[in-house]
């Protein structure tokens, strides 16, 4: 290292300081770099001033955000070094070293003209990327902190499958009749019918709880609701239904008014009746009802409407990478005749479109396939013609540049050699060049398919069709059972498709 | 049976690739062109067939003049003619089969060949043609998957496909050992006299060269430097095979002596 040191030396030597050592030093001092600059380390001096400089700059902007309602440039720092002492600190301390570091390099640069001494600028690194910890809002704490609130919708994404299914609900209803006020002739009991729910009230006719003129409830009769036949084990709701047919569901201290069947499917207890509003022009005497209701989900297990919907829309996804990759097989074919160098060497026109034809490829494909789907969203509306739109343009710059190398990269050999027997352009085409061109072809194509459907399952996202269009749906829902139904569909078709397409790339290669 | 006169060749970027050559091609020769790599051979045999347009001169095939034959003209020259490359110039991708039936596609017509569909007629002489060079076995695999000398005879059996009156050698064994070499340049010293193939051969080795050339022209620089019999090769000393050659020639010290003796 001293000798390659000591070499390097011999060659600077003519290029010896304009100033004197200390000179350099106190120049660094004031502008960090003007020493080394005026010590002829030219390269040097620019890049440790254009470092402090950015560094100072990216600290005032921080300090100016964690600060912004200061008044002065001190109150600010202070305030600053408040909320992030460690950060502001840091940074602080970092330039200080620098500062003196830079002065002592400047000395040593124009005393010795010895290079190298690289360790200042991982200080300059190492202060860039402490800036960028801040700048990027990297919380380590945070992360760790909200950990536990976030295991909830987390496990719910990563095993979903209990929202893929489920079973037909049905409602077990049994009611009695209640008469309110109680007259002469009380409506009859009910007949309990074997097998079917049953409910009785006993007494079957009462008053009403009611509110009296300092508007304080006055309880009603008591009944004792009795039931048979319900589903064992199961909650069952009280529900009230008044002579003008409106139902609602009973509430006695705040609370609706529901139970447990025993193990026979029975239930006793007592209900105070409920208060209730009657128009003034009802008939003196009213049936009400009192209603049981069971909801128990029944019948045959059945897919659920987030799972349908992911496979369809998975299906559309696949579909759209297909057509996109059609669409940009069909387009690209010819535009990477044109970004061929080999087939536009001819003149000064075509090395004109191929440069054209490069650079337009370049920008198209330099724009994500999300920015161009809301550009298509924008152009055919919300849906997968969007997504294929984008992926096709995109597409097409792809492959474009693939094949155009693919057939920059044909063996002129056998061309020449088929065109020496006697055969006519087109033999030669078919016989030379199309079958160099299918292997490369059918791989990139393959290629282009697999990234395709891995696009459209994000492209949905913004409104391009497929299972990312659901995707955000739910997530927006907080439905993240759903939600991770369709992130398990993607990757589990990722997947597959990657292997496959692997498969079959390799085969052709 | 050809001719040629004052050829030179001016590649666009200023190369002087030949210079006013003039010679003639006798029927039944096995002329050999030697020279150092630059010195135009490949450009001077590329003539011939027409893969390259020569600047000034002219070529004479049977007396028509085909410097600027065209179309069904020119393709009925270069069909009469087979060439074989130094890096073989196979479609390594399609099968052996196939590269020795496109040698046979001269004489088919352009739409039936869109298909790859030869006649039966045509499948028959490739099986034979592949019998001669005795790699029949290799005929459904792919052409990468074969070995320099099983490759160049895959290029021999699509030029024998043509049925050519004359055969152009460009470098034949300059990719392949000498073991290889002798064998490759006995098939064409078997067609040459079994068959009055004519041949018309550039090669690198003085051995190679005496073993085999019934005439020799020397080219340096686009050039024609030396003109010579089988028998004034045949005493050329190294030294002035080092004149033509400059001081990279090299003999090929391999004791082999004659053709026939192949890696089988």
């Amino acid at each position: 290292m001293a000798g390659k040191g000591k070499e390097h030396n011999s060659r600077t030597e003519s290029r010896t300081s304009w100033i004197p050592a200390p000179v350099a030093a106190i120049a660094s001092l004031i502008i960090p770099g003007l020493g080394q600059v005026l010590g002829l380390s030219i390269q040097r001096g620019l890049l440790l001033f254009a470092s402090s400089a950015a560094i100072i700059t990216m600290l005032g902007w921080r300090i100016k955000v964690l600060a912004h309602l200061e008044a002065t440039a001190m109150a600010m720092l202070g305030k600053a070094f408040d909320r992030r002492p460690f950060f502001v600190g840091l940074i602080l301390a970092c330039l200080i070293v620098l500062w003196l570091w830079n002065a002592w390099d400047a000395y040593r640069q124009a005393a010795e003209r010895r290079r190298g001494g690289f360790g200042i600028f991982a200080l300059v690194l190492f202060s860039f990327f402490a800036l960028g910890w801040q700048i990027s809002e990297i919380d380590i704490y945070r992360m760790i902190r909200e950990f536990p609130d976030a295991t909830k919708p987390f496990a719910k994404v990563i095993w979903p499958w209990r929202a893929a299914v489920k079973r037909e609900a049905i409602l077990i209803v049994a009611e009695a009749t209640i008469q309110v006020p109680c007259s002469d002739s009380p409506p009859p009991y009910p007949e309990e019918v074997a097998g079917q729910p049953f409910l009785k009230a006993d007494p079957n006719c009462g008053e009403l709880s009611r509110q009296d003129e300092n508007n304080q409830i006055v309880a009603g009769t008591v009944t004792r609701l009795s039931g048979r036949n319900f589903r064992p084990d199961t909650r069952t709701e009280i529900w009230w239904s008044d002579p003008l047919g409106n139902e609602f569901q009973v509430r006695q201290g705040g609370e609706y008014v529901s139970l447990m069947t025993d193990e026979r499917g029975a239930f006793e207890m007592d209900l105070i009746m409920p208060y209730r509003l009657i128009p003034p022009s009802s008939a003196a005497v009213q049936i009400h009802k009192v209603q049981a209701r069971q909801v128990a989900s029944m019948g045959a297990l059945k897919a659920s409407e987030p799972l349908l919907l992911t496979i369809e829309r998975m299906v559309e996804t696949i579909f759209m990478g297909m057509m996109a990759t059609l669409f940009g097989i069909l387009f690209s074919i010819p535009v990477s005749f044109l970004a061929a160098r080999n087939i536009m060497a001819g003149s000064w026109v075509t090395m004109t479109i191929y440069y054209l034809t490069r650079t337009v490829l370049n920008i198209i494909r330099a724009i994500e396939p999300l920015i161009w789907a809301i550009i298509a969203v924008v152009w055919v509306g919300l849906g997968p013609f969007a997504g294929i739109i984008a992926l096709t343009i995109h597409s097409i710059a792809a492959l474009g540049k693939l094949y155009s190398e693919a057939i920059e990269a044909i063996d002129p050999g056998p061309i020449e050699a088929v065109q020496a027997t006697g055969a006519s352009r087109l033999q030669t085409i078919m016989f030379a060049v199309v079958p160099q061109m299918i292997a490369p072809f059918v791989s990139f194509s393959i290629y282009r398919w697999d990234i395709n459907v891995r696009m459209s399952t994000i492209i949905g996202l913004v409104g391009g069709g497929g299972v990312g269009f659901i995707l955000i749906q739910y997530i927006r829902l907080l439905d993240y059972r759903a939600a991770g139904i369709a992130v398990w569909f993607i990757a589990v078709t990722v997947a597959v498709l990657d292997y496959v397409s692997s498969e079959i790339r390799q085969r052709f290669i | 049976m050809l001719e040629i006169k004052n050829l030179t060749k001016v590649y666009n970027d200023g190369t002087v690739a030949l210079k006013d050559v003039s010679f003639e091609v006798r029927e039944g020769e096995f002329l050999v062109i030697i020279g150092l790599s630059g010195s135009g051979k490949s450009t001077l045999l590329r003539c011939i067939n027409r893969l390259i347009d020569p600047t000034e001169g002219r070529i004479l095939w049977d007396g028509e003049d085909i410097t600027a034959a065209e179309g069904d003209q020119l393709r009925q020259v270069r069909r009469q003619i087979g060439m074989i490359f130094q890096h073989f110039n196979l479609v390594k991708r399609s099968s052996v089969l196939m590269n020795v039936l496109s040698g046979r596609l001269g004489y088919t017509r352009p739409a039936a060949s869109l298909l790859q569909r030869f006649p039966a007629r045509d499948r028959e002489m490739a099986w034979k043609a592949l019998e001669r060079v005795g790699i029949t076995d290799q005929a459904r695999k792919q052409a990468r998957e074969l070995s320099g000398g099983q490759q160049q005879r895959v290029g021999i059996a699509r030029a024998l496909m043509q049925q050519p009156r004359m055969i152009l050698a460009d470098e034949p064994v300059a990719s392949l050992d000498p073991v290889l070499a002798h064998s490759i340049l006995g098939y064409l010293e078997q067609l040459n006299k079994e068959e009055r193939i004519t041949v018309l051969c550039s090669l690198h080795y003085l051995d190679l060269v005496q073993r085999y050339s019934s005439r020799v022209i020397g080219l340096r620089a686009g050039r024609i430097v030396y003109r010579g019999s089988r028998e004034e090769i045949r005493r050329m000393s190294d030294e002035e095979f080092k004149d033509i050659y400059g001081e990279e020639a090299v003999r090929v010290s391999a004791g082999l002596t004659g053709a026939g003796q192949e890696e089988k």
